[in-house]
Formats: structure tokens, sequence, C-alpha cells
């Protein structure tokens, strides 16, 4: 159990840095858009520098959606066998990359967290035990897995820029379970508990 | 502002009304800063039931300037109507299906019996400062009232005291209302424009009504951005004085803020993107307003997911050293417009 909760605080932990330098290339695009006036520029050398960037950062989202892919079926698996699956998408990744270049890899790394992720929406809905969930409660986890979905959902959905019905039906789909899953994880218990009269859940504080 | 606006809109008893408004806000948020002042200096709690009742006031009169923009902005819509002479409206309406025809987005045809009117929300130009300001006023009144510390208070209030004073010195809503606005605009009301130049001034001014002014998403996207601005704030000083002491009422009233703010944040994020497909096209990935935006929501993440360790010590300084870093990067996403170039710029 102890492992359990050191392999949830070093999937924090990765998470955390690679936010931070989704972060820092943000920063660094800002500064890039001034200096080189891109807004001055023609359609062309704009979507050249959309496309340079798109490719410095896809690495980064392909490492937060595996860190997604691991700590989806993490709260599916025992650690021995979240070891192996971990090994099983990382080298599936790692060979659809080095074939079919980084594109493909992000897409097989997005299909496989949305199926997972998707049994462990229906898990959680269908109030299973079996899930491991740092945090306790019905509607958290529900609300959990439905954000998590939406993250999925939307970087998939920009696979389908150029289709509009389809990017902008999938957009709705994110936004959908975005806003649900904040409300049901950050509310929903609270007016659960206000309702039947009991106090805060154990999940809403640190100690 | 043009003389012909000036006889169409209450201009001059809006400018008089909110004067005056936030001329008692200043005088109310002057007594708060001695309060603060005293209280940071004391070890014991000074005035704070009048402290609570001044800004309780406070709150009072930002909701009532509110009220008084709002209503600044009905003698707008009923009293500017975007009107053309009969005979051009033909003109106009050919120019804009030949516009629409090429555009995935098209505008409403021009109706003489019925001319468009601006339905302009109360958080655009000087006013969006207004409506942040009064959101975390409302905030501190409510933590204020769930938090005893007399310093947290006091950081609370003067934090108040300085939006109040930025709104006063520095971007006052009252005084010069919505200067973009009519100086866009002006010239259709001015004395005597040719009907070319009505035309011409029209075709310039009637998109950005349609896909600005008036856009649905105009009514959600900023204000969600704006309660989240005030939520943040108060995450900061939580988060500041988790630093200084480990208190768990303290992180959990910062807790419950970014929660709000976070999920204000997605929200209103997600729903700027239709928009910007809407009035921008598809080239404005990338734009430095987009990235440092991207970069806040990224360090908020960080933060709520950093916060589920704050149990461990180390964990929970770091976790407040993310608030911090959370409220920079908000301000830093804010000041973004005002110093890189891109769609989202007031350069």
């Amino acid at each position: 159990m102890k492992l359990k909760s050191s392999y949830d605080f070093y999937l924090i932990l990765a998470t955390t840095l690679v936010l931070s330098a989704i972060s820092l290339i943000s920063i660094y695009g800002m500064f890039y858009f001034k200096f080189v006036q891109i807004q001055q520029m023609a359609p062309p050398l704009k979507i050249m520098f959309m496309n340079r960037m798109n490719a410095i950062v896809a690495p980064f989202i392909i490492c937060l959606i595996l860190l997604l892919g691991i700590c989806v079926p993490k709260r599916l698996l025992p650690t021995a066998w979240l070891n192996r699956i971990t090994a099983i998408l990382l080298t599936c990744v790692v060979v659809t990359g080095f074939l079919y270049g980084v594109k493909a890899s992000l897409f097989f790394i997005l299909a496989a967290s949305l199926v997972l992720q998707s049994i462990v929406l229906v898990m959680a809905l269908a109030g299973s035990r079996n899930l491991h969930f740092h945090k306790k409660g019905y509607w958290v986890r529900f609300g959990s897995s439905l954000i998590h979905l939406g993250l999925i959902i939307f970087i998939l959905d920009l696979f389908f820029y150029e289709n509009k019905t389809v990017h902008l039906l999938l957009f709705w789909v994110t936004t959908g379970a975005s806003i649900l899953g904040m409300l049901f994880c950050f509310y929903a218990e609270s007016v659960v508990n206000l309702i039947a009269g009991r106090q805060p859940a154990s999940n809403e504080s640190i100690t | 502002m043009g003389s012909g606006l000036q006889g169409l809109l209450p201009i001059k008893l809006f400018s008089q009304g909110g004067g005056i408004l936030l001329a008692a806000l200043l005088v109310l948020s002057s007594g708060i800063t001695v309060s603060t002042c005293v209280n940071l200096y004391c070890r014991k709690p000074a005035w704070q039931e009048a402290t609570g009742v001044l800004l309780a006031s406070i709150n009072l009169l930002f909701i009532l300037g509110f009220l008084w923009i709002c209503w600044f902005h009905w003698q707008i819509y009923a009293k500017l109507p975007l009107e053309l002479p009969e005979n051009l409206s033909g003109w106009v309406n050919s120019q804009l299906e030949i516009i629409n025809s090429n555009s995935d987005y098209g505008m409403p045809l021009y109706n003489p019996a019925d001319p468009p009117r601006y339905r302009i929300p109360p958080w655009i130009e000087n006013e969006k400062y207004y409506f942040w300001f009064m959101c975390y006023a409302l905030m501190a009144l409510l933590v204020h009232f769930r938090l005893q510390a007399h310093r947290f208070r006091a950081v609370l209030h003067l934090f108040l005291a300085v939006q109040v004073a930025v709104l006063f010195w520095g971007v006052d809503p009252f005084n010069r209302p919505l200067p973009q606005f009519f100086s866009e605009i002006t010239p259709l009301y001015g004395a005597g424009p040719s009907l070319m130049q009505q035309a011409g001034y029209f075709m310039r001014i009637y998109p950005k009504m349609i896909f600005y002014y008036n856009a649905e998403y105009m009514w959600f996207h900023p204000p969600l951005l704006f309660i989240s601005y005030g939520s943040i704030t108060i995450m900061f000083i939580t988060s500041v004085f988790m630093l200084i002491k480990r208190d768990l009422e303290t992180e959990k009233i910062g807790y419950g803020y970014a929660k709000l703010g976070f999920f204000m944040l997605t929200v209103g994020m997600l729903l700027g993107y239709p928009w910007a497909l809407k009035a921008w096209g598809p080239n404005w990935w990338w734009d430095p307003k987009i990235c440092s935006s991207l970069m806040m929501w990224a360090v908020f993440s960080t933060y709520l997911h950093t916060r589920l360790y704050a149990n461990k010590k180390s964990m929970w300084y770091f976790t407040a050293f993310l608030g911090i870093i959370c409220f920079l990067a908000m301000i830093f996403t804010f000041l973004t417009s005002f110093y890189f170039p891109g769609e989202h710029t007031f350069q």
C-alpha cells in the first residue's frame, strides 16, 4: 500500500514537471511571437510558426497523456500489473513514434487512454470498489473520471481540426464533460453532505 | 466624444453619478487602509466590527456602481440604434450578402424597420476592472466573516484598498466611459457625413458589433475569467499565510477558492475557443495571450495536483509556493495584452 502511495506521489511530481515544461514552452512562444512579429507575417508563415510550436510541444503533450495513460489504469490495476501495462504502453508509443511519427504516437496513446478512461468512468458510475482513487467519495471519483476524459477528448479533438462539424461537436462534448466533472468533483459531495446534514467528507481535508 | 453622442446619451449624468460613487468608495477604503495598518502592526485585533461594516458598505457601493453601469448600457441599447438612411440599406445588404457567401459565420442583414442595437456587457474596457474588483470585494467579505485571524483579514483588506485606488486613479470607468467604443462609433453620429461615408462607417463597425460587442460569448468568457482572477487573489493571500504558518483553516479557505477559480478559469477558457473560431478564423493558435493562458492553466492544474499531498510538510510549502506562482502567472497573463501583439492585444 505504501508503494502504491509513493507511485501516486511520483506520478504527481512527473505531471508537475511536464506541466512546468509546457508552461515554459508557452512563455517561449509568446516572446518569439513578439520579437519576430508573427502577427505581421503572411498566413503561410503564420501557419509555419504554429506548426513549429506544435512540433515543440507535442513530445510534452505525449508525456502528459502517457502519464494520464498510466494514471488511468492505476485506478484499475494492482501495482505489479500497472508496471507491466506502463511498460507496454511506453513501448508501443516509442515504436509507433519511430515507425509512423509523433502524430501517430500521440494518436495511439490518446486512443488507448480514451478506452481505459471510459472503462474507469463506467466503473466509477457503477460505484465499483475495485477502483483505486486517492480521493474517496462516489461523486468525487465520478467527477474526476469525467474531467480526465474531457482532457483526453479535448486533445483528441485537435486531430479533427479541419473537419469543423466533428471538431465542434467533440469540443462541446469536452466542455460538457469538464463542466460536469468539475461540478461533481468539487461541489456534489458538499451538496450531498449539506442535504444529509453530515460533516464535510474527509476528502475535502488534507489531513 | 462627439456632441451628437452627448445629446443622445446621458453621458454627463453617468460620469457625475459614477464619480460620486467612486469617491465614496475611496473614502471607505481609506478607512479600511487605516484599520489594515493598525491590525498588521498590533498583536491583538482592533476595530474588527467596524471594519466588517466598512467592508459591507464597500460591497454595497460596488453593487450600486455596477447597476449604474448596467443602466448606462441600457441607455446605449435604447438610444443608439445603428441606423442608416433608407436608400443605403439595399446597398449595405448586397455587400453583407457577398461577405456572408465567403464566410463560415455570416452577419444578419440590415433591417431598416428594426435596426441593429448594441447589447454591450458591463465588463468591457475599463469596466472590466470594476467587475473584477467587485468580484474580489464580494469574496473578501465572505472570507472576512469566515476567518477571524486579524492579520489575514488585514492583508485581505489591503488588497481591496489597492484595487479601489487603482480604479479611482488609473482605470475609472465613469470619468471617460467606453473610450474605445465611442471613438469607433463617433464618426457615424458626427455632423453630416455623406451617404457613402455613412455606408463605409457602417461596414467598418457592424462586424465588430456582431462578433465582439453583441457576441453571446461576451456574456460568459470575460466574466468567468474575472471571477477566477478574484478567486486566485484570495488563493494567493492564503498561500502566503500558508508559508508563514501551517494553519489548516487557512488552507481550506484557499482550496475552496482555488476550486472556484479553476472551475471558472477552465469554463471561461473553453468558451473562448468557439468564439475565437467564429471571430478570428483558424489562425490564432499560439497567440501570446493563448500561450500565457495555457501557462496559467498548467500552473493552476499543478497546484491542484500537489495539493492532494499537502499533508506532507514539503508538499505543503510547495503547494503554497505554487499558489503564489499561480497569482503571478495571472498578473503576467493579464499584462500580456498590454505588451504582446496578437488578437487579444490592448496595444
